[in-house]
């Protein structure tokens, strides 16, 4: 029994290597290269992030391809939802990395022709693989809604493919970047407007105005760049006499570190959407906002609650006594 | 065979008296650990406004026997929607809570906050008085 037992360990103590060995032999399949399919194919990508905002452009990268045996492209169409607005080109170039990393573009079309709610381009250079950029200019039509695209692209051989992208919701809000304020100058902004008037316009447009910019270098507190409302404590405004009707009040909030990427344009990867404005509670909040830094902000509601906003400053300028603003505004619905 | 048994046996029930024994450190309604420290103070205070920049113009004036904070705000805070923060001693916890803005607005009427000792059988009340910059 003992003697059977000791064979058995002897088995099992040069088996073990063995299988052991065995396992590490095992190759792996052999790469071959892969066998392309013989049809007319294509592929989307969006480049674009963030909300999509009227007047701005959502950017697709199209993507289509045959084999050389079967065939070259003829052309490629993008249909969109809803028409975009007139400047929506398809890309007429294809583009590669250049060795210095920049993107290099080769004509391989004539250029977009825009047709209704189709944008198309005609391959004018035997093309078997190609990436056209699509740019869709959202259109004012388009506030609120959704919009989807269909890609298709056709190949000399008879054959079509196209591919589907979205819905993808336009925001309702609008933007309006590098507003220059100036004290002094054009110092009433109005968020109906998005606009910065001076004191002679401002009385033509008094009802629409919802705050004043100013800038003071006070000796013993820190007041400089600031944004207040004309109906605002006569404290904070300082050397200002508003003209005739300018009286409107507004609720509003100092924020820090909130660089929209839409408004900054800068490296951070933050968007301001729709659903904070929604979301925004401004009660309590006071109508005047002091001592403004740069990349520093301000949440504001309008007095009749029509529209909320988000202001940014993009940059200040103590010397010239100006600041440069962008904003984001949301409508409020029923308002 | 009888020896091993007892000894298990023996084993195993040191370790159910030990794991019975977790409970013998007193805790307070929060859950926080009650300590045998009777230190009572506010080492540190600051003030951020709704931007979570401070408001401060200067460090806050600390009065450990008088139980006051002085702390002056910048001209043009809004007083309604500050963020206090206290800095308290070891093992001390503050009464209210503080879960969120605070308006300090009446300024004739300090906020009180009570600090309680880690001991939990000390209370002192601080009187957080806030004073606006002069233009």
């Amino acid at each position: 029994m003992l003697q059977q037992r000791s064979i058995i360990t002897k088995y099992i103590f040069y088996m073990l290597p063995l299988v052991l060995l065995a396992a590490a032999c095992q190759k792996e399949k052999p790469y071959a290269l892969p066998t392309p399919k013989d049809v007319l194919q294509n592929d989307v990508i969006k480049r674009t992030l963030g909300p999509n905002i009227v007047g701005q452009t959502i950017e697709f990268a199209y993507a289509m391809a045959i084999l050389p045996s079967k065939g070259k492209l003829v052309s490629a169409q993008v249909e969109a939802s809803i028409p975009g607005a007139g400047a929506t080109y398809l890309e007429n170039r294809s583009f590669y990395t250049g060795s210095g990393g920049a993107d290099v573009g080769v004509q391989v079309g004539s250029a977009s022709v825009n047709s209704g709610n189709t944008t198309t381009v005609t391959f004018t250079k035997d093309t078997m693989a190609s990436t056209l950029r699509y740019y869709y200019v959202i259109p004012e039509a388009a506030r609120g809604k959704t919009v989807s695209f269909t890609f298709s692209a056709k190949s000399s051989d008879g054959e079509t493919v196209s591919f589907k992208a979205g819905p993808y919701t336009i925001a309702q809000m609008d933007m309006a970047r590098l507003i220059t304020v100036k004290d002094g100058g054009a110092c009433y902004l109005s968020i109906s407007d998005t606009t910065a008037y001076t004191a002679a316009q401002a009385v033509t447009n008094a009802s629409k105005i919802d705050l004043v910019y100013l800038y003071r270098a006070l000796p013993t507190v820190t007041f400089t760049h600031a944004l207040v409302a004309p109906a605002a404590d006569t404290q904070y405004l300082p050397g200002i006499t508003l003209p005739a009707g300018v009286n409107r009040s507004v609720k509003m909030n100092k924020v820090f570190n909130l660089q929209d990427f839409n408004l900054a344009r800068l490296q951070y990867g933050i968007y301001i959407d729709d659903l904070d404005f929604q979301q925004l509670n401004l009660t309590n909040a006071p109508n005047y906002a002091l001592n403004l830094k740069a990349e520093a902000g301000v949440w504001v509601e309008t007095a009749d609650g029509k529209y909320r906003a988000y202001i940014y400053i993009n940059s200040i300028d103590n010397t010239n006594r100006s600041a440069v603003i962008s904003i984001k505004r949301y409508t409020m619905q029923g308002k | 065979m009888k020896k091993y048994i007892k000894a298990f046996a023996g084993a195993a029930i040191l370790v159910i008296a030990l794991a019975a024994c977790k409970n013998n450190f007193p805790v307070d309604e929060d859950g926080l650990l009650i300590t045998t420290r009777q230190e009572c103070y506010v080492s540190n205070f600051e003030l951020l406004g709704t931007d979570y920049v401070t408001v401060r113009t200067k460090a806050a004036v600390i009065d450990t026997t008088a139980q006051t904070i002085n702390v002056e705000v910048l001209y043009g805070t809004d007083l309604k929607n500050l963020y206090p923060q206290f800095t308290l001693v070891t093992d001390a916890k503050l009464d209210p809570k503080i879960t969120g803005k605070v308006d300090f607005s009446d300024l004739a009427n300090p906020k009180v906050w009570t600090v309680v000792s880690g001991n939990r059988q000390i209370r002192k009340a601080y009187k957080v008085i806030v004073s606006v910059q002069k233009k």
